[in-house]
């Protein structure tokens, strides 16, 4: 049993723990899941502080000085969760943190127990002729039909809470996010509840801006000129591809100016359009508000492109339909409001369309959720057959990467369409 | 990086595609936010139902005023793609 033991362990208590929590949620309370989630979490840090204390002691040829940094930051981590932990205990349920501390220990006594088990000469036996396997696995069924009075009851006397999220109920059309369920902790009518229940879309799309400031943050924290790292490699891989691919459709003169705001437009929405797909997550861009503060950040910058580059006279001009003869300015009553309506109608329509999408791709995601919900809502466990997958969560990337590079290339032609021809700029040069 | 005028851009069929799929939206947008236009004009200034008549024919007229710029933009791409071909 060497350190991987443990770093599975790591892995099968995360995994039981999420599996738990939704049960915990279901069944019991919200509140009662955080704190056995906060528990686990809890727990896990410990071993983690533990093995490196144990690490940095037992590790061969280091000197004295690598092997106190490492210990010492162990313990220090050791103390920091024992101040966490008495805060924890304070405010939370005690019961459920120590049921979720003591996850990561079971898992190991099981652990151990089945390396003992399946090593033995009794399970060889036991396992070798496949007929008692399959006699073995019929009994194992027929223990779980035994014990459905016990999960009815179990349902009987569960808290009514965690239901409400679910998405097989018929009024249901979004799927619950890490909001929803603050929400359900502190009830409806809460302050807290209210305003992050008004302000969910912005809330989402303020935390993809945060991811990636952080990213981009990281990835020049410390740049060089030589041979990157992996991660300032693949940033400036994202970057160059996005340069190369704007430049392409704005040409070489005034593409450049324009690749900060349409490259960072691009990854803004394709994130926000993933967003939806994490559990627990949404997408803000099935918000029209959203969608539509795109719209008119791009308008607006356009239209200051306009001025910018034509001057006021020239943007009013160009506005009038440029009126060279009588005719023409007779005609600049009726050019004037076609024009106007003409550059209002472009970001209603790049708004309207990635709203209809990515909406339309949510709801076909809740539907068939629900459905998958609802088919196994026979036996009330919490979970149902993942319906939307593979193929939904397939076509919703798709489409949400698709959705992204339609936004940013229509957002490139009105800048486009605003700019003087390549050709004529350089001909004035 | 250098520019070299005679080498053939890389997503010039991105933007013509994106170009000409701007077509259909503004040809629905346009004459919807012209007649929203105006029937909040009809509502403020009694002329129900001109004004929203008046908004829809501008939004129509926009719409083909902004898609006959589109073509005219592709077009123009069109010829220097022809110029530059051997």
């Amino acid at each position: 049993m060497g350190l991987e033991f443990l770093a599975r362990v790591r892995t099968t208590s995360m995994i039981a723990v999420a599996f738990a929590a939704i049960f915990v949620v279901t069944y019991v309370s919200p509140a009662w899941a955080g704190a056995f989630v906060l528990g686990a979490l809890w727990s896990l840090l410990n071993l983690v502080a533990l093995e490196k204390i144990v690490v940095g002691l037992t590790t061969p040829r280091q000197d004295s000085a690598a092997m106190l940094r490492r210990a010492g930051g162990g313990a220090a981590l050791l103390f920091a969760l024992l101040a966490v932990g008495a805060v924890l205990l304070s405010r939370l349920d005690p019961v459920a943190l120590l049921v979720g501390f003591g996850v990561p220990f079971a898992i190991i006594i099981l652990k151990a127990l089945s390396l003992v088990l399946v090593s033995s000469a009794f399970w060889r036996r036991l396992t070798a002729p496949s007929g008692r396997t399959l006699g073995m696995l019929a009994a194992c069924v027929l223990l779980v039909w035994a014990a459905r009075p016990l999960i009815a009851r179990a349902q009987e006397g569960g808290h009514g809470a965690g239901t409400e999220t679910h998405p097989s109920g018929s009024g249901v059309t979004e799927l619950p996010t890490f909001i929803t369920l603050i929400e359900n902790g502190l009830g409806a009518d809460h302050p807290v509840s209210h305003f992050l229940h008004t302000w969910e879309n912005v809330i989402f799309s303020l935390l993809v801006a945060a991811i990636l400031i952080v990213v981009t943050g990281l990835a020049l924290r410390r740049p060089t000129t030589g041979v990157p790292g992996r991660f300032q490699n693949a940033v400036e891989m994202v970057m160059e591809q996005l340069h190369d691919f704007f430049v392409g459709i704005l040409g070489p003169t005034h593409g450049p100016r324009y690749v900060p705001y349409l490259g960072t437009l691009f990854l803004y929405i394709i994130m926000m359009n993933l967003f939806g797909l994490i559990p627990f997550m949404k997408s803000a861009t099935s918000s029209l508000n959203i969608t539509a503060a795109l719209g008119l950040t791009t308008f607006a910058y356009v239209q200051f492109e306009g001025i910018r580059n034509l001057g006021i006279v020239g943007y009013l001009d160009h506005l009038a339909g440029n009126p060279r003869s009588v005719i023409q300015w007779g005609m600049v009553p009726l050019m004037l409001p076609i024009h106007v309506l003409g550059e209002l109608a472009k970001p209603i329509s790049l708004s309207c369309r990635l709203f209809g999408n990515i909406f339309g791709e949510d709801m076909l995601l809740v539907a068939f959720m629900g459905l998958g919900v609802s088919i196994l809502a026979f036996t009330h466990l919490p979970f149902g057959i993942p319906l939307h997958w593979p193929l939904f969560i397939g076509l919703a990337l798709l489409s949400s990467t698709l959705q992204a590079l339609i936004f940013s290339v229509l957002s490139s032609i009105y800048f486009l369409l605003m700019l003087p021809h390549e050709h004529e700029a350089e001909a004035h040069h | 990086m250098g520019h070299p005028p005679e080498k053939p851009e890389p997503f010039e069929g991105i933007r013509t595609a994106g170009m000409l799929a701007m077509i259909p939206l503004l040809l629905i947008i346009a004459p919807l936010l012209g007649a929203y236009i105006g029937r909040w004009l009809d509502g403020r200034f009694g002329t129900t139902p001109w004004l929203l008549i008046v908004g829809l024919v501008l939004g129509f007229a926009a719409a083909g005023r902004e898609i006959y710029s589109i073509y005219q933009r592709v077009q123009s791409d069109e010829e220097r793609k022809k110029k530059r071909a051997p």
